[in-house]
């Protein structure tokens, strides 16, 4: 669903990514590790037409989407969320959701049926209380949860999770795990997600790629992953526990 | 039963009512004042079309005011005037797309310098090919239409923004705009495409300046360059929208209509003092009032109307 | 063209550029340090040159000892309403966008206070004095001794403003919070120092800016707008929020401006100021000098 062939990106004289070769299969969850500063989020950034590529191309559902804006790979649908989340503050978590219903892939046109369809991704994730209230006031995993709501909403084929995991409490974990479980099985979404949190992504991915300096260093399973002598160098010292 | 379609209809309705049946219950002088304020709405609910609403701020909006009074002088009385007035706010909205399309290719900060710097600009070109033209810097239109037929396009103008503000809030288009206020880059990760949608404000709101802006030339039969381009109108504008709310549609009438209280009583006597006043209204009315007066006071009103009618909001 | 109307013109570019200069290094330091853009910019220079005029023609002050009272002022002035107007709105805002227009709004609102403010005490009337009109020759070019002055001190202060933010401790730290104010916060810079430091340095800059420019033109309230733009397309052409940038663009607009304006007219100078701007923002929105001229 998702071919990345030979993604090089350099951003100011330093190389982020050097010829990053990787497939995402359709409805599997597929994962990204590395230290800090691999390049995970450039990817990320790559991916969805944020940056374009220094050289090589990205292709989605067959069709080279390399260069283009990010709007456009959204409504074939590509979404991303963001690291740092990134709610429409002053609007309601209902109306956050709804811009999804009406600007993604689907475009609706009538509002009111925009906000019913939203009301419904806000059960599916467990926003339902907090519909009416201004996304500013809400907590960090609520905060995770609209990111993903509104994702949601555009009706993806494929998202990109962007450390969804990042400052939950190991209980928020679980539960964001679960979802992500959901998202993939119950509603058919291919899913890539970038994580540092192991157990997370060992638990969830079908497949796994590591980026070292910009470099992929390995690709596999979980367990061929976690058997890797390159990756284990790479992580020397950090916790690699499955 | 209050519904909140009635709650705007009704006294839009009944306002436009009385304006018009205006012009036969008081002097012209009245009527002028009048007209001199739908004015100010006009203008302002376009500023707010675009620069409320998506957050980009427009500093030279008086631009498209002048090149409607340009567009006017130059074909008065050869065109009837609908026509021209209607043809003043097309080109002008013309002119906003063709420069909206370097524009919007770039940052917030960039577009604010460059609306900023766009009026002088503009100014030092007409007031250039003025000169090589025809030697002098004014033009006088003469034989304009009577006092009644000028404040009647005016208010229909106004009439119109104040409609058109309020459909682009309340659609789809609004929403998309609304979003890239918020966040421009989350924004079009959801498939929001921000330039167009930038783009097309920024056309829409200079429509109504340039018809404005002809109907003005005639009402002073006279233009130049350094009042058809005025900075200070830009100025008075953003006062007014900020001072009534710059995200509400009632924000523009508000802000006009209180601001031309402000000037009527020290315009003539003390401009100075009128525009320092304006100065400070402004930073106070950021300090502590940044939503401007509208919209704390809409809440308490629907808040009240749902509850008397028993019905959710 | 014979060498020296080359040579003079090309004097004319570097005085005028040294000016512009010292007026986008100003205007960049709050922009890069705090993101907010100071549209009363021209407004301080207008009053620096006022209060050099009033200084020259009531007391008989130079304008070059004057400059360091003017530009004592203008820093007040500037750590004034950093601190009562900026302050708060910054504490109380909720958002990088809504901040970004807020202060876009109190900076507007400033510029309309001061030049109606100076139009009441002083009438609209154009003043101008003379001072230090004798001419030297440089090069085979006629300058006048004033000019010289403005060229002189312009290029040092700059001079000074490059050594300050490349070799001590505080330029460091402005250039950090530039950089990544994130950063720059863990590693101990003291962020509200620097505001009021950046604020101060820009009101006095515009003032030096506007003490120079009395020397040699007239002056209304209203020559503050002109001088403002000047500045934002100065720090386009050097990249926002890369002081250094916009020594050099400075200089490059001033030569660009006094070349063109030789060739053409007068009246073309804004065209031309212009242009060049719409042209590196289709072309090069990073600027010139892009980024990591630090």
């Amino acid at each position: 669903m998702l071919e990345l062939l030979r993604i090089s990106k350099i951003f100011g004289g330093v190389q982020a990514l050097v010829d990053v070769d990787f497939n995402v299969k359709k409805g599997e969850i597929a994962g990204l590790i590395g230290a800090n500063g691999a390049g995970k989020t450039t990817l990320f950034s790559v991916i969805p037409g944020f940056h374009a590529p220094t050289a090589g191309s990205v292709h989605f559902k067959g069709e080279n989407v390399t260069g283009w804006k990010p709007y456009e790979i959204c409504r074939k649908g590509l979404v991303r969320t963001f690291q740092v989340v990134r709610p429409f503050p002053r609007m309601t978590v209902l109306r956050n959701v709804a811009i999804g219903k009406l600007y993604g892939k689907v475009r609706l046109r009538d509002e009111k049926r925009a906000e019913r369809e939203a009301y419904e991704i806000l059960e599916f994730v467990g926003l339902v209380h907090k519909a009416h209230v201004a996304a500013a006031g809400l907590t960090m995993a609520d905060r995770k949860r609209l990111e993903l709501a509104r994702s949601l909403a555009t009706e993806p084929e494929l998202l990109l999770l962007d450390e969804v995991l990042a400052g939950l409490t190991p209980a928020e974990t679980v539960e964001a795990m679960n979802l992500v479980r959901e998202i993939n099985q119950r509603l058919g979404i291919t899913i890539f997600m970038v994580e540092h949190v192991m157990k997370a992504v060992v638990g969830l991915c079908d497949r796994i790629m590591a980026l070292h300096y910009g470099c992929k260093i390995a690709e596999g399973t979980p367990r061929e992953i976690a058997g890797n002598p390159a990756v284990i160098e790479a992580y020397l010292g950090e916790e690699l526990e499955i | 039963m209050v519904s909140r379609r009635g709650l705007v209809t009704g006294p839009f309705g009944i306002a436009l009512l009385v304006l018009a049946l205006l012009p036969r219950w008081t002097s012209d002088y009245h009527v002028s004042v009048v007209l001199d304020v739908l004015m100010w709405v006009a203008v302002t609910e376009s500023w707010i079309i675009l620069s409320g609403y998506t957050g980009y701020i427009s500093l030279g909006h008086s631009a498209f005011f002048g090149l409607g009074a340009y567009i006017m002088a130059m074909t008065w009385p050869q065109l009837p005037f609908l026509l021209g007035i209607v043809l003043a706010g097309v080109l002008s909205s013309v002119f906003a797309l063709t420069i909206g399309l370097v524009v919007f290719r770039v940052r917030g900060p960039y577009f604010v310098i460059l609306t900023l710097g766009l009026t002088e600009f503009i100014l030092h070109v007409v007031v250039n090919l003025e000169i090589k033209l025809g030697g002098t810097v004014g033009r006088i239109l003469m034989s304009a239409p009577s006092l009644a037929t000028l404040y009647y396009a005016m208010l229909a103008t106004a009439a119109a923004a104040v409609v058109t503000a309020y459909v682009v809030k309340n659609s789809r288009f609004g929403a998309g705009l609304f979003s890239l206020k918020e966040d421009e880059k989350a924004a079009s990760a959801l498939g929001v495409n921000t330039t167009l949608q930038k783009w097309a404000a920024y056309g829409i709101s200079a429509f109504f300046p340039g018809v404005v802006g002809a109907i003005m030339a005639l009402r002073h039969s006279y233009i130049d360059p350094y009042n058809a381009f005025d900075p200070m109108v830009s100025f008075q504008v953003i006062v007014m929208a900020f001072l009534g709310g710059m995200e509400e549609v009632e924000g523009a009438v508000v802000g006009a209509v209180l601001l031309t209280l402000v000037s009527e009583a020290l315009w003539a006597s003390y401009p100075y003092y009128y525009m320092i006043i304006l100065g400070v209204i402004m930073i106070v009315t950021v300090k502590f009032m940044p939503l401007g007066l509208v919209a704390p006071f809409k809440g308490r009103l629907l808040a009240r109307a749902a509850d008397g009618s028993g019905a959710g909001a | 063209m014979d060498l020296t109307r080359i040579l003079q013109v090309l004097f004319s570019g570097l005085i005028i550029g040294g000016i512009y200069a010292l007026i986008a290094v100003g205007l960049n330091m709050i922009y890069g340090t705090m993101r907010l853009l100071n549209i009363a910019h021209g407004e301080v220079i207008m009053l620096g040159a006022y209060v050099t005029f009033w200084l020259y023609t009531l007391y008989g002050i130079s304008p070059l000892v004057s400059v360091v009272a003017v530009m004592g002022l203008s820093a007040a002035l500037g750590a004034l309403i950093c601190r009562w107007i900026f302050f708060p709105v910054i504490s109380t805002s909720k958002s990088v966008a809504v901040l970004e227009s807020n202060s876009l709004l109190i900076f507007y609102g400033l510029s309309i206070i001061f030049t109606n403010i100076s139009s009441l005490l002083w009438t609209t009337d154009a003043r101008g004095y003379s001072y230090l009109t004798e001419v030297v020759h440089v090069l085979g070019v006629p300058l006048m001794k004033n000019r010289l002055w403005a060229l002189g001190l312009s290029f040092f202060v700059c001079v000074f403003f490059y050594v300050l933010l490349q070799k001590t401790m505080l330029g460091k730290a402005i250039r950090a919070l530039i950089q990544d104010k994130d950063a720059s916060l863990l590693v101990g810079v003291n962020p509200d120092a620097i505001y009021y430091f950046s604020f101060s340095m820009s009101f006095a800059l515009a003032g030096l800016a506007g003490c120079l420019l009395s020397m040699f033109y007239e002056m209304t309230p209203f020559m503050g707008m002109p001088y403002t733009i000047t500045a934002f397309i100065v720090i386009v052409l050097g990249g926002l929020g890369n002081v250094l940038g916009s020594l050099l663009g400075g200089i490059l607009l001033g030569l660009v401006e006094t070349v063109g304006v030789s060739l053409t007219s007068p009246g073309w100078r804004p065209i031309l100021s212009y242009a060049l701007f719409i042209l590196i923002i289709v072309l090069r929105p990073r600027g010139i000098f892009g980024k990591g001229v630090y």
